[in-house]
């Protein structure tokens, strides 16, 4: 090869390289697509009424591992748990979604919403839940995490999902 | 006297008023020239700082100076500790992943997968063929990322700055799959131990094979710009040459030693998931220079996508993962499992005394004892060599200072 | 008008296309490099980013203009003026036009390069003032780059001035005028093609731009010898920076590629009045090549870039003054 010659391929590379479409998605004006299982904040789900299928089990708080959700429960199993706070600290979060694959009733779920920057750092501590009725589980069994998926519809109360979702989404 | 080895500027601690204690410095560097006496010139104690554009990450070098040429280099390190050995003492064994992403965070599959195998082995727990083909396809599109990412940063450490962001393409298009399948871009927690924690979803395998059928013209891209350069030849052959003695010496492992000639690939050595059924190289240098370690990996990064086409030609049927407890017991004991990780042989010892948190968890980083060598290998060179020998060990500081 | 209005004028025009040029190609720097990296480069100060440095100017002026207690009181500030300095005033004989120039002097060509020889100074000066082992380190590397290439800066130039007969920069220019063949312009590139290498090499190295900018390696010293400097002390700096790459380019473009001259209308008055915007487009073009080689190709070593000066380019260079002296004669006699 002739000494030399590496320095106009490089070049040519380079202007190939100008002709073709820029990479940059130019926030915010277009957003990326963000696929199904991506985890950010945490948020709640409900069911058709608007209640939140939460049932107080507080597995979720023992599960996470930097301990950042706290519950505030009255009440007991007999005459109907009340949670009164279901504090998140969203600042320190990680979302690991450690909490929803543990969360048996499938009642959180790790939400799409990421743009999640404030200046104002007690924005950082959310109150996702408060002063509501817990639901009543059926059956408020201890489930694996990891457990292999039955042949149940997802979301069923009481049908161990491992990652708190539906089937792998097609 | 305190020991101050510790601050290094100039002059020395201060004594007393005005006036300053000779510098302790760390060993082997000194100011005037050994064998020499007090009339001769000063060298220049200079540091590559913990802020620095080129040292990929806060790692701290101290290099004696004789004009360019450096005389003697000294790592110092644990800017970036963050206690994950202590940490993961109070993590159950299924929360310990998120440690382990953040230790390695260019290579979090590898990491997560060695940790998983360590309890699987202690809890002899069988892990199905499909847990096991999810977890070798994701690990080498992790290796390729991670590849990919050393071929963009080593090319800017030489001075090439289209490299780098072609690179990032690549790396958007892998990391994009990634976060479809696992979750996240980088803190993946995808490996659990018994198998991972969700099958692929609808369309990947076609994301795939996209990015298949485009990335050979950019790798060759890569060539012309890199490896086929008449100024980044000279920058890099013979700079930074760790011979086979040394770097075996030194505990080295991965791409480096393998550029000194050196055939050691755990996933050859001691087959895990399921590499025993792929068929695949391992590429060798012969120099043991920057060039042979930079062309190694690249040639890794073809033998990895030759492993993900032979993967996704034949997906196996099963579950994704065994029926494991909620929580997880190990039985009393301990082991050491090893994975090849982008960076070298990384290993897990575990340390279980039977309860559901780690007794100890020792991870054996393996850019830490790549970076081990530095002392040696940058004693000689000009500056601008220490930063491409540096370079070319492809070091993340997560994993060195845990 | 009074000689001395005529002058205050003539300057503040200078200063006036320093500035104007500096703007315009940092943007295009930007813009350029971006888009060689499949980036968009500025795009929201204004319509297409245009206003994105006349931002970053009011944005320099409005920094705090500190000094390292330990930097050298007098030097520390002397140093940014002798880098801009001299690339003003090498502005002084580029002839835009057989009429636009601020000065017509009789020996631009040994002008312009005698200015542009205070800029290693300057750098000397900056990296050592700045009393930081880095910035020394990025400052003695200019020193020994840019003393190094100057040599064959000035040999490779002396080819065109014996073909033109002259060190005016408006008689070389002249010179080129015509057509040979009837197609092929007269000008300088094609019977200097070895010079012309030789100038644009040195030329890249004597700007400090890639692939020869081990001095302000960004990978390595961060800013090199300007790492101490902030505010609009910074600004000339970097401001000189982008003027020394338009005075190459100007240089380059006279010497080799006609100036002004459109090949074929050389006496046509239209063309003529247009000189001033062909003039500027061939030194824009040129100035496109260079930061397309800016957005390619990596650093050379100091050491390597060194010897490349001494042992490779001086030799060369000195061989093709001497063959052309006697290709000349010998076609000339």
């Amino acid at each position: 090869m002739i000494w030399g010659l590496g320095f106009f391929r490089a070049m040519g590379v380079t202007m190939r390289n100008m002709f073709r479409p820029t990479m940059t998605v130019q926030y915010p004006d277009e957003h990326l697509v963000i696929p199904e299982r991506a985890r950010w904040a945490l948020a709640h789900k409900f069911d058709e009424s608007g209640a939140p299928k939460c049932t107080a089990c507080l597995i979720c708080e023992r599960e996470c591992p930097d301990h950042i959700i706290h519950m505030t429960v009255s009440g007991d199993a007999a005459s109907g748990k009340h949670i009164d706070e279901y504090r998140y600290e969203l600042g320190a979060c990680m979302m690991c979604g450690l909490c929803v694959a543990a969360c048996p009733f499938d009642a959180i779920e790790m939400s799409h919403e990421y743009e999640l920057a404030t200046p104002d750092p007690d924005k950082l501590i959310r109150i996702l839940l408060r002063d509501v009725d817990a639901a009543s589980g059926k059956r408020a069994k201890e489930v694996a995490p990891v457990a292999a998926r039955e042949a149940g519809a997802p979301g069923e109360p009481g049908a161990p999902s491992a990652d708190g979702r539906g089937d792998g989404d097609a | 006297m305190t020991d101050d080895r510790l601050r290094v500027t100039s002059e020395g601690p201060i004594v007393a008023e005005g006036r300053r204690e000779p510098l302790l410095l760390p060993r082997g560097l000194r100011r005037v020239p050994r064998g020499v006496d007090e009339l001769a010139t000063e060298h220049l104690i200079v540091n590559m700082g913990p802020q620095h554009p080129s040292t990929h990450g806060v790692l701290h070098i101290l290099l004696e100076l004789d004009g360019e040429t450096v005389m003697a280099a000294e790592a110092s390190l644990g800017y970036l500790h963050r206690g994950i050995e202590k940490l993961a003492e109070s993590r159950r064994h299924h929360q310990v992943g998120t440690l382990l992403d953040r230790a390695d965070y260019v290579s979090g599959i590898h990491t997560e997968l060695a940790y998983a195998m360590a309890v699987e082995r202690l809890m002899e727990i069988e892990v199905p063929e499909k847990a096991q083909w999810l977890r070798t396809l994701m690990a080498e599109i992790n290796r390729i990322a991670s590849h990919v990412l050393f071929v963009g940063t080593f090319g800017m450490d030489t001075g090439s700055m289209p490299t780098f962001l072609y690179t990032m393409r690549e790396r958007e298009a892998l990391v994009d799959i990634l976060e479809a399948v696992t979750g996240s871009r980088m803190m993946f927690n995808y490996v659990r131990p018994g198998g991972v924690t969700g099958d692929l979803p609808g369309g990947i395998i076609e994301k795939l094979e996209t990015f298949l059928s485009t990335v050979d013209t950019y790798l060759d891209e890569y060539d012309v710009l890199l490896t086929d350069n008449e100024i980044f030849g000279p920058r890099t052959k013979g700079v930074g040459v760790i011979d086979r003695t040394t770097a075996i010496a030194f505990g080295m492992t991965g791409a480096p030693l393998r550029a000194t000639g050196m055939d050691w690939d755990v996933r050859k050595v001691r087959p895990y998931a399921a590499y025993a059924q792929l068929d695949f190289d391992v590429p060798l240098g012969s120099q043991g220079d920057c060039f042979d370690r930079y062309v190694v990996k690249t040639a890794e990064i073809r033998q990895s996508l030759e492993m993900i086409r032979q993967l996704i030609a034949g997906v196996p049927e099963g579950e994704y993962t065994a029926k494991v407890p909620r929580v997880l017991r190990p039985p009393a004991g301990e082991v050491y499992t090893a994975v090849e990780s982008p960076r070298g042989e990384l290993g897990i010892h575990l340390v279980s005394d039977g309860s559901d948190l780690p007794y100890r968890m020792r991870l054996r980083s393996p850019a830490y004892y790549n970076l081990a060598v530095v002392d040696e290998a940058l004693a000689g060179g000009l500056i601008a060599d220490a930063v491409v020998t540096l370079g070319s060990l492809d070091i993340v500081l997560g994993e060195i200072d845990r | 008008m009074s000689p001395l209005l005529v002058i205050v004028l003539r300057t503040l025009a200078g200063l006036g296309l320093l500035l104007l040029n500096g703007v315009v190609l940092i943007y295009m720097l930007r813009k350029v490099l971006a888009h060689l990296h499949l980036r968009i480069g500025p795009n929201r100060v204004g319509p297409w980013g245009v206003f994105q440095t006349s931002m970053d100017v009011v944005k320099l002026l409005t920094k705090e203009d500190f000094r390292p207690a330990t930097a050298d009181k007098w030097l520390f500030r002397l140093a940014p003026l002798l880098i801009f300095v001299p690339s003003f005033m090498a502005y002084l004989v580029i002839g835009f036009s057989p009429t636009w120039h601020f000065a017509n002097l009789d020996t631009g060509v040994l002008f312009v390069f005698a200015v542009l020889s205070f800029v290693p100074i300057g750098i000397m000066m900056a990296g050592w003032a700045s009393n930081s082992k880095w910035s020394l380190i990025g400052g003695m590397r200019a020193a020994g780059q840019q003393i190094a290439y100057e040599v064959p800066l000035l040999l490779s130039v002396l080819g065109v001035v014996m073909l033109a007969g002259s060190l005016d920069l408006k008689v070389i220019v002249e010179s080129q005028a015509g057509l040979w063949l009837g197609f092929l312009p007269k000008w300088f590139i094609l019977p200097q093609f070895l010079g012309f290498w030789l100038f644009a090499i040195a030329a890249l190295a004597e700007s400090n731009q890639t692939p020869f900018d081990m001095s302000e390696a960004e990978s390595e010293l961060v800013t090199g010898f300007a790492n101490e400097y902030s505010g609009m002390r910074f600004g000339f700096m970097f401001l000189a920076e982008f003027s020394n790459l338009f005075v190459s380019c100007a240089v380059g473009t006279t010497l080799f590629f006609g100036g002004w001259l459109l090949p074929g209308l050389e006496h046509n008055a239209v063309a003529l009045a247009l000189g001033p915007i062909v003039f500027m487009v061939k030194v824009y073009l040129g100035i496109f090549c260079m930061m397309w080689i800016r957005g390619t190709l990596p650093r050379i070593r100091i050491d390597q870039m060194l010897s490349f000066a001494w042992k490779a380019l001086i030799p060369l260079s000195l061989a093709w003054v001497v063959i052309f002296a006697v290709i000349l004669k010998a076609v000339r006699a």
